[in-house]
C-alpha cells in the first residue's frame, strides 16, 4: 500500500482547506398572510396548523407526503 | 439507443443495481407512492415507466417480460389489472417526482415518487390564453380616457406595476394576488386605477 513519505505541513493543510467554501442557497421569498418566509425553490413545503404542528408536505397545492 | 447512465452503478454492481431498481419498481406499484433518494428515483423513473407501457399492452408476452424484471406475481397482476386501466389515456409521464428535503442521517436529498393516476386533462391550446391576455391588455386602453398621452403611457405603467407587485409582494397587494391565476385579473383590475392616477397627475 502506498503511504505518504512526509508529514504534510500545516501550511499546505491550511492552504487546501481554504478552498472549502459554502455556497449561498438561492432562496425564494414568499409572503403568506403577512408572514415572510424564505424557502428553497421547487421543493415541497410542510403545512402546519395554527398551533404549529406539522401536518403534511404540500407542493403546488397538492399533498405529496407525510412529515 | 438509450444513453448509458453516467457515473457508478447503484449498489455494488450491475446485478445489484438491477435488483434495487426492480425492488423499487415493485414497491412503487404496490404502494403507488414511495419516498426515496433523488438519485434512485431518477434511475427508477425510466424503468417503472417502461413496465407501465408493457402493462398497457397487456398481452401474455408483455406480462412475461415484466415478470422477467419483477418476480412477484401479485405485484405484476396488480400492475396489469389495476394500474394499467388508470393510465390507458395517458401518453407517457406515468410518474411524478416531488423534491421533499434532506435526510437527517446523511443529508441525502429525498423525493416522493408517485404514479400519476389522475384522469388526463388535455392541455389547453396557448392561442386561447393569448387571446385572453390580449383582451386584458386591450381593455385598459379602451377604458382609458380620450387623452392621447395617457393612452400611450398606460401600457408601460402596467408593466412596471406588475413587476413591482411580483417582486416586492407588497403587503397590501400580496393577499389579493396570492393565486397566480388571480394575479392577471387583479392586475387588470388595478390598471384602470393607475390610468386614472396618471390622468390626475397630468
Amino acid at each position: 500500500m502506498a503511504v505518504p513519505k512526509r508529514k504534510m505541513s500545516r501550511s499546505n493543510t491550511r492552504a487546501r482547506r481554504s478552498q472549502w467554501k459554502a455556497e449561498v442557497p438561492n432562496l425564494v421569498k414568499t409572503v403568506e398572510n403577512g408572514r415572510v418566509t424564505y424557502s428553497l425553490p421547487h421543493r415541497a413545503k410542510v403545512v402546519e396548523d395554527s398551533a404549529g404542528t406539522p401536518l403534511y408536505m404540500e407542493y403546488k397545492g397538492r399533498k405529496v407526503a407525510d412529515v | 439507443m438509450p444513453k448509458p447512465t453516467k457515473g457508478p452503478r447503484l449498489g455494488g454492481g450491475p446485478s445489484h443495481e438491477r435488483l434495487m431498481l426492480a425492488n423499487l419498481a415493485a414497491a412503487l406499484f404496490t404502494h403507488r407512492s414511495i419516498k426515496t433518494t433523488e438519485t434512485k428515483a431518477k434511475r427508477l423513473r425510466p424503468v417503472a415507466e417502461r413496465l407501465v407501457t408493457f402493462a398497457k399492452r397487456g398481452d401474455l408476452h408483455a406480462r412475461r417480460r415484466v415478470l422477467s424484471i419483477i418476480s412477484d406475481k401479485t405485484v405484476v397482476h396488480e400492475l396489469f389489472t389495476e394500474i394499467a386501466p388508470l393510465v390507458a389515456e395517458r401518453e407517457g409521464g406515468y410518474t411524478r417526482i416531488t423534491k421533499l428535503g434532506f435526510r437527517k442521517g446523511d443529508n441525502a436529498p429525498m423525493v416522493q415518487i408517485e404514479l400519476v393516476l389522475e384522469p388526463v386533462t388535455p392541455k389547453v391550446k396557448r392561442s386561447s390564453t393569448r387571446s385572453t391576455a390580449s383582451a386584458a391588455t386591450a381593455a385598459p386602453v379602451a377604458e382609458a380616457p380620450a387623452e392621447d398621452e395617457v393612452v400611450e403611457d398606460a401600457p408601460v405603467e402596467d408593466v412596471v406595476v406588475e413587476d413591482v407587485a411580483v417582486e416586492d409582494g407588497a403587503a397590501v397587494d400580496a393577499p389579493a394576488e396570492s393565486d397566480a391565476a388571480e394575479s392577471d385579473a387583479a392586475a387588470s383590475a388595478a390598471t384602470p386605477v393607475e390610468s386614472t392616477e396618471e390622468s390626475d397627475t397630468k
